[in-house]
């Protein structure tokens, strides 16, 4: 073994109680960094997929009347009460959703006829959303399918979905002949073929048929209201919205990342005070070992005399303490790791007993405890430069006269 | 007598002067010159003071003179880099202290063994080191106590581990301060008895501080030192010397 690392461990193995304090100090800090990072990770990764799980990342919609005339730039005296819709219709979409088909950042793309109405039962007239798309298509975003909770997932002839909730507030079953009302414009019977329950306030208001049957009730003729998509990586939301707007100028393009700024702005403030935490207590871990190391080299002195009046040079003296430190630094880590790694499992036991699952899922990110353990490895090693550069100004005449 | 070096003079002090302090100056020796022949004995003597452990520190290479300069078979230890001044320890300096000065996290073979790792011993030459650490404290006569940590052996004890350390790179020159100050007469006797083994055996040149008059008297020289300059250098004659031990 390097002689500058057998008696740096000699040293740490000589120096026991404290050696072993400031271990059990690193490791403490080490485990609260994996823990916390673990959490607040798991916890953003829970709240973006409850946001976003289930809903379009991206959509794009016909340009509004008012903008369009904005673009054809007409001198009236255009303002936006004047208009019924905001958004018109999305023309020639087949060739839009080809063209969006053959890109693989995209993971859902689907059409959408989408319109308000009014479902009659007997002497009820409830609000509802009218989603016409097909079933297929949309399990991609909204996993229609595996939510039927009675019924059909593939409604055939004049059948229809509706929503849990609207369901069992108005006593709907599987058969029930209801009629959907634009009132004014068109009256419609249709048979309800299955319920679904997405878990969501959708289950309220959301009356799904096939694309088809809603481009015929919305009087769509062949278009379609809007495309819904979902992207792999969540927040690149923006920057695929701002290419497809840029590559399709006539339509309107949005994104999720717009419209949830202020949870975004909540989970920045997260990440930023999760790493400040980390911060001091790596800074905390730093400042532990410098100080154990600087007593170390005071207790050391006559131990360093003597080697050096035996020929041990300046570059390796200073070796000792810094392996003192990456020493110390790899084994807190490493306890620290475990540690940590055991609170995780902890937590997940402890939030579960009650209800079987954990508060949220926390998954132990390899990657990121082996990049947290580097860095207090490499801090550790920082904070011995301090004591070790002391270590170089000991002069062996000093301690040899002095016993 | 085996000779270490082919230079007659293995150490020449020319001029030394050395001043402490910045502000306050006390200059504690005032220009000495000498010469030590390779394979001799010499001691320092002198009163509490005099300046001896001043000097041998300096021609250890472990302090620097204020004024004039030490040669070592004819180089000048001022000019040579600091790394290279420890390599020069390492390899052709042995020190004794007076406080034996063991590291008291190793065992006595490791203490032994120590300045072979400072200059970084290869695989096959381990076993070889390890061997010679063996004989070392075999021929101090620790052979029983080779594996114990150094701070379980007893104050004459550690300080034979220190000679067998001040040995184990075979240098050219053993420099001892007051090596047996704090033994009593019969390990003081001892001592004395290897160091003269170690002279003839090997032809090691010591330079040794004492205040013991039958170390001194049994050497090849003794320089007395007063308030930092020699007050007498008297050598023994040539064919007297071999009998003494
Ligand atoms: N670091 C130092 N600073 C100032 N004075 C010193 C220092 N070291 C030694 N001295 C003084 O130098 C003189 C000689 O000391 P030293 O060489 O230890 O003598 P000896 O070993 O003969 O007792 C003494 O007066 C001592 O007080
Ligand atoms: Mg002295």
């Amino acid at each position: 073994m390097n002689f500058e690392l057998k008696v740096a461990l000699r040293f740490l193995k000589d120096g026991r109680g404290q050696t072993v304090f400031i271990l059990l100090g690193i490791a403490v800090g080490v485990a609260v960094q994996v823990f916390i990072n673990t959490l607040i990770a798991g916890l953003q990764i829970d709240l973006v997929n409850q946001t976003v799980g289930k809903s379009p990342h991206v959509w794009m919609v016909g340009q509004s009347s008012y903008e369009a005339a904005l673009a054809a730039n007409e001198d009236a005296n255009y303002f936006r009460g004047n208009f019924e819709a905001l958004t018109s219709p999305l023309k020639n979409w087949e060739n839009i959703e080809t063209i969006l088909g053959s890109r693989t950042d995209l993971t859902a793309i689907v059409p959408v006829a989408e319109g308000s109405a009014f479902l009659i039962r007997t002497e009820e007239t409830v609000p509802v959303v009218i989603k016409g798309m097909d079933i297929a298509d949309a399990d991609g975003i909204y996993g229609i399918s595996e939510s039927i909770v009675s019924g059909t997932a593939s409604p055939g002839g004049d059948q229809i979905l509706i929503g849990s909730g609207i369901a069992s507030d108005y006593n709907l079953e599987i058969g029930d002949i209801v009629t959907l009302t634009i009132p004014g414009i068109r009256n419609q019977n249709y048979t309800i073929g299955g319920i679904f329950s997405l878990g969501s306030v959708t289950d309220d208001t959301w009356v799904v048929m096939r694309l088809s049957q809603a481009q015929k009730f919305l009087g769509l003729g062949s278009d379609v209201s809007k495309i819904e998509m979902q992207v792999a990586d969540v927040y690149s939301a923006e920057t695929i919205g701002g290419e497809l707007q840029a590559r399709f100028s006539g339509a309107s393009v949005n994104n999720w990342i717009e419209n949830n700024t202020s949870l975004l702005a909540a989970l920045n403030s997260q990440s930023m005070s999760s790493l400040i935490i980390q911060i001091f207590v790596l800074f905390s871990i730093t400042l532990g070992i410098a100080s154990v190391l600087a007593v170390s080299v005071v207790q050391k002195s006559k131990q360093i005399g003597i080697l050096k009046a035996m020929g041990t040079k300046d570059r390796q003296v200073s070796r000792i303490f810094l392996f003192q430190g990456a020493m110390m630094g790899v084994l807190g880590a490493l306890a620290g790791g475990g540690m940590g790694v055991g609170m995780v499992r902890m937590f997940l036991w402890g939030t579960s007993l009650e209800t079987g699952t954990p508060l949220f899922p926390l998954t132990i990110e390899w990657v990121r405890i082996v990049v947290i353990l580097s860095i207090v490895v490499a801090s550790s090693t920082l904070a011995a430069v301090i004591p070790a550069r002391r270590s170089l100004k000991l002069n062996p005449v000093e301690v040899i006269r002095n016993g | 007598m085996a000779e270490k070096t082919n230079c007659k003079y293995v150490l020449k002090a020319e001029g030394l002067v050395k001043v402490y302090g910045t502000t306050v100056k006390t200059e504690v020796l005032h220009g000495l010159n000498f010469s030590v022949k390779s394979g001799e004995f010499t001691s320092i003597i002198g009163y509490s003071g005099s300046g001896k452990s001043t000097l041998l520190n300096i021609l250890g290479a472990l302090d620097v003179p204020t004024e004039g300069r030490i040669l070592f078979c004819g180089e000048d230890y001022g000019k040579m880099k600091p790394d290279e001044l420890a390599d020069f320890r390492n390899k052709n300096l042995g020190f004794i202290f007076q406080f034996h000065h063991l590291l008291p996290e190793f065992t006595a073979i490791e203490n032994v063994l120590i300045p072979t790792w400072i200059s970084g011993v290869s695989g096959h030459q381990r076993e070889k080191m390890n061997r010679r650490a063996e004989e070392l404290l075999e021929m101090v006569g620790l052979k029983a106590f080779i594996h114990n940590k150094s701070t379980d052996l007893s104050g004459g004890q550690q300080q034979r581990v220190a000679i067998a350390r001040a040995l184990i790179n075979d240098p050219t020159i053993l420099l001892g301060d007051e090596p047996t100050g704090n033994l009593d007469t019969e390990t003081t006797d001892q001592i004395y008895d290897l160091f003269r083994k170690i002279n003839q055996t090997y032809g090691t040149t010591l330079i040794m501080v004492t205040h013991n008059d039958q170390i001194a008297k049994r050497s090849d020289r003794i320089i007395e030192l007063i308030d930092g300059r020699i007050h007498s250098d008297r050598e023994k004659a040539e064919e007297t010397r071999a009998d003494v031990g």
